[in-house]
C-alpha cells in the first residue's frame, strides 16, 4: 500500500474516529520532560513527539494489577472469569514498543503452547497506531534489531516536518486512515525524508552493544562467574524499577483479595520482580536467589541467554527505560559490554 | 524426557486460571504437621495424573499452593494430597473437613518416567515430605507389581513421629520384593531404627546399578547434592536418576516466572528432572 500524507489535524481526526468505538491510550505530557501513556478523553491530549514514556504501553495488555477471575465464597463457592475487555486503541507506539508487544504476544500466548486467556482477550481487541521516533542517548534499538519494527501496528505514522507519512498495514489501519478523508500522496520532499528515516535514525544512536544478540547466550554463559555480577550488585538496590519499566518483563505474583464482608473477592495478579528478595524463595524458607548478585545475573541471563535461546532473539527491545530510570545508574548495555570485553 | 505436558492451549483457554470446585472426601492427620486430604473432582471427573505431577490447590480468599499428588494414577474417583502446614494456604487446607469445597487446577508438570521403570529395580529416596509425591510412584508400582523389579524405599524424617504413612510402610514390607529403610535425625526414646540424615542409609543397601532407576525428592538443595554423591558411589549414572525439585509455582503454566531454573520452568519442564539435566543447570540444587 502506497503511503499517504496526513496533517496533524488529520491524525487527530483518526484519533477521534478511534475514540468513537474504543478507549484510546496515548502518550500525554506529564511534566517538563516526562510523558506517560494515558487513557485520553480528547484527541488534543495526545502528543506526537516524545522520547519515551516511563511505563510502556504493556500496561494496556498486561495491566500492573488485574483480576484473573472473581469469586464468591458464600453461600456456595463460585468462580467467574472477568468480564470481556473493551476494545482499545494504542496510539503513538514507537517501533521498540511495537517489538516488545510482539515479544509479549509470544510469551503470554504461545510460550510452552499455553495461552494466557486474560492477555489474549485484551490483545484480540487491540488496535495499534505506531509512531516513528528519533533516538536519544539511552536508545540502543539498532543493537537488538528493533529500530524499524512495523509488525504489530495497524497504522504507522512517520512525522515529516509538519505532516505525517501514514502506512496502513492492516484492514483496521486502512479503515482508520479512511476516516481522515480523501487520501493524498506525500510531497516529494516528505517522501524523501521518510525514505531516509531509517539511516538517519541509525546514525543518531550512540549506545551500542558490542556483540550480536545471537552471540550473547554463549558469551554470557562463559562469564557466569564473572565479577561483573558482583560489581553490578554492589550498586544495585534491588528496587525493581528496571523490571517495572521494562516493556518485555512479564513475571507476576498472584494473591486473593477479599471484600470486607469476606463473601466475595478476586484472584488478582500483579507485576512481580525477579530483583525482589522473596522472588525465588520456597516454602520452608530456602531462597534460590537469596544473594543480590544472583538476582542481578538472573535478569541479564533471562533476557539475553534463556529467553533469547527459547524465543530466538534477545528479550529486550533497546528502549533504554531500565537504564534511564535505574535508581543506581546501572546501564544495561554497559553491563553487557563489560561481559563482552571480559570474554575477548 | 519426552512426556506430553498437560493443559496445552486448546481452542478455549479461558479456564486456564479457573479452579474446578472439588470436594474433600476424607481428611486425617498423618503427623503433627502433615495432613492427608482425599479429594473428589465434580461429576466423577478423573484427575488423570501421572506420578510426580502436581495440582494447584486453592481456597477462595486464601490463595493457591502447588501440591504434589500423593496417590497413584490407578486410584480413580478421587486423589490424595499430603499437605504440610507451612503457610497461609496450607494452614487453611489443614482445617478442611469431609464435604468441604476445595479448588483444583491441573494436573501440571511432567511427572516421573514410569515407562522407564518397567522391568527395572526402583530405588526411592524420600526426605521428609518428599515421600508424598514418591508415594504416587510406589502405589503405581504396587498396583502392577509384576511389571517391576525390586522396590527399595529410603525415607528419612526428623523424628519418629514425623515418619509419613507408617501403616502403609508396614504393608509394603510384607512383600519380600520390597525393602524399606527408615532413619530419623533426632531419636526419641524407644526408637530402634537408624539415626542420621538419609545418606546414612546408602551403605546398607545393595543394588545392581545397571538395572536401577532412582526417583528422589529430598528437601533442601544441599541434601540433593549429598544424595547424588551417594548414588554415584553406588555406580548409578546421572541419566538413571530422576529428582523432583521444589519451586514456588504461582501460575503452574509457565507464565509467572517464579519457578524458573536457568532456562527451564519447573511447572512445565519439571518438576522432575534427570540427574543429567540437573547437573547441566546452575541453579537447580
Amino acid at each position: 500500500m502506497a503511503p499517504s500524507a496526513l496533517s496533524a489535524a488529520d491524525v487527530r481526526s483518526v484519533l477521534a474516529r478511534a475514540m468513537e468505538s474504543t478507549a484510546v491510550l496515548a502518550p500525554v505530557r506529564r511534566g517538563r520532560s516526562s510523558f506517560a501513556f494515558q487513557w485520553i478523553a480528547d484527541p488534543a491530549e495526545a502528543v506526537f513527539s516524545y522520547p519515551r514514556t516511563i511505563l510502556p504501553p504493556k500496561q494496556a495488555l498486561l495491566p500492573p494489577r488485574e483480576d484473573l477471575f472473581v469469586f464468591q465464597r458464600a453461600p456456595e463457592p463460585a468462580v467467574r472469569p472477568p468480564a470481556a475487555p473493551d476494545p482499545i486503541t494504542l496510539f503513538g507506539v514507537h517501533p521498540c514498543d511495537l517489538a516488545a508487544i510482539g515479544q509479549l504476544d509470544w510469551a503470554m500466548q504461545e510460550r510452552h503452547g499455553i495461552c494466557d486467556p486474560n492477555y489474549a482477550a485484551r490483545r484480540a481487541h487491540t488496535t495499534i497506531i505506531g509512531l516513528e521516533c528519533l533516538p536519544d542517548e539511552y536508545c540502543f534499538c539498532p543493537s537488538v534489531g528493533t529500530a524499524h519494527t512495523r509488525a504489530g501496528a495497524d497504522l504507522f505514522l512517520t512525522p515529516v516536518g509538519e505532516e505525517f507519512v501514514a502506512e496502513a498495514l492492516t484492514e483496521k489501519g486502512e479503515a482508520l486512515l479512511a476516516s481522515a478523508g480523501e487520501k493524498r500522496a506525500p510531497s516529494a520532499e516528505a517522501r524523501d525524508t521518510w525514505e531516509h528515516w531509517a539511516e538517519d535514525k541509525e546514525s543518531r544512536v550512540s549506545r551500542r552493544l558490542k556483540a550480536q544478540p545471537k552471540e550473547l547466550p554463549d558469551l554470557l554463559e562463559a562469564e557466569y562467574e564473572s565479577e561483573v555480577w558482583e560489581a553490578t550488585a554492589a550498586r544495585c538496590y534491588s528496587c525493581g524499577t528496571c523490571t517495572s519499566v521494562c516493556p518485555t518483563c512479564f513475571c507476576f505474583d498472584v494473591e486473593d483479595v477479599v471484600e470486607v464482608g469476606l463473601a466475595s473477592g478476586a484472584r488478582r495478579r500483579q507485576y512481580d520482580s525477579c530483583q525482589f528478595l522473596e522472588f525465588a524463595s520456597v516454602a520452608g524458607g530456602h531462597n534460590f536467589r537469596g544473594e543480590r548478585p544472583d538476582r542481578v545475573r538472573h535478569r541479564w541471563f533471562r533476557k539475553f541467554v534463556h529467553l533469547n535461546r527459547e524465543y530466538g532473539d534477545a528479550f529486550c527491545v533497546g528502549c533504554g527505560r531500565c537504564t534511564k530510570f535505574c535508581t543506581a545508574d546501572i546501564g544495561l548495555v554497559e553491563v553487557l559490554n563489560s561481559i563482552v570485553e571480559a570474554s575477548e | 524426557m519426552t512426556q506430553t505436558r498437560s493443559r496445552r492451549a486448546g481452542p478455549d483457554p479461558s479456564g486456564l486460571y479457573l479452579p474446578r470446585t472439588a470436594r474433600v472426601v476424607r481428611a486425617e492427620n498423618l503427623t503433627r504437621q502433615d495432613r492427608l486430604i482425599e479429594i473428589a473432582l465434580p461429576e466423577g471427573q478423573a484427575l488423570g495424573h501421572r506420578p510426580g505431577q502436581f495440582v494447584q490447590v486453592s481456597l477462595l480468599g486464601y490463595g493457591e499452593a502447588p501440591i504434589s499428588v500423593s496417590s497413584g494414577p490407578q486410584q480413580t474417583g478421587s486423589f490424595e494430597l499430603c499437605v504440610r502446614r507451612l503457610g497461609n494456604v496450607t494452614t487453611a487446607l489443614h482445617a478442611l473437613q469431609p464435604g468441604d469445597p476445595v479448588g483444583i487446577r491441573g494436573p501440571f508438570g511432567n511427572g516421573f518416567p514410569m515407562d522407564h521403570l518397567v522391568g527395572r529395580d526402583c530405588l526411592v529416596v524420600a526426605g521428609g515430605i518428599g515421600l508424598a509425591p514418591l508415594r504416587s510412584v510406589i502405589h503405581s508400582i504396587l498396583a502392577r507389581r509384576e511389571r517391576y523389579g525390586r522396590l527399595i524405599v529410603l525415607h528419612g524424617a526428623r523424628r519418629e513421629e514425623d515418619i509419613l504413612f507408617r501403616d502403609e510402610i508396614a504393608e509394603w514390607q510384607q512383600d519380600p520384593r520390597n525393602e524399606v529403610l527408615l532413619t530419623v535425625d533426632e531419636p526419641t526414646p524407644g526408637w530402634k531404627g537408624r539415626v542420621g540424615v538419609i545418606t546414612t542409609l546408602f551403605p546398607e543397601i545393595e543394588v545392581d546399578p545397571a538395572n536401577l532407576v532412582v526417583v528422589a525428592m529430598v528437601g533442601p538443595p544441599v541434601m540433593y547434592r549429598f544424595v547424588i554423591l551417594e548414588l554415584r558411589g553406588l555406580g548409578i549414572k546421572n541419566d538413571q536418576m530422576f529428582m523432583s525439585l521444589e519451586r514456588r509455582m504461582k501460575c503452574g503454566v509457565g507464565k509467572c516466572g517464579h519457578c524458573q531454573i536457568d532456562g527451564r520452568c519447573v511447572c512445565v519442564d519439571g518438576p522432575v528432572f534427570s540427574g543429567t539435566e540437573i547437573m547441566a543447570m546452575h541453579e537447580a540444587i
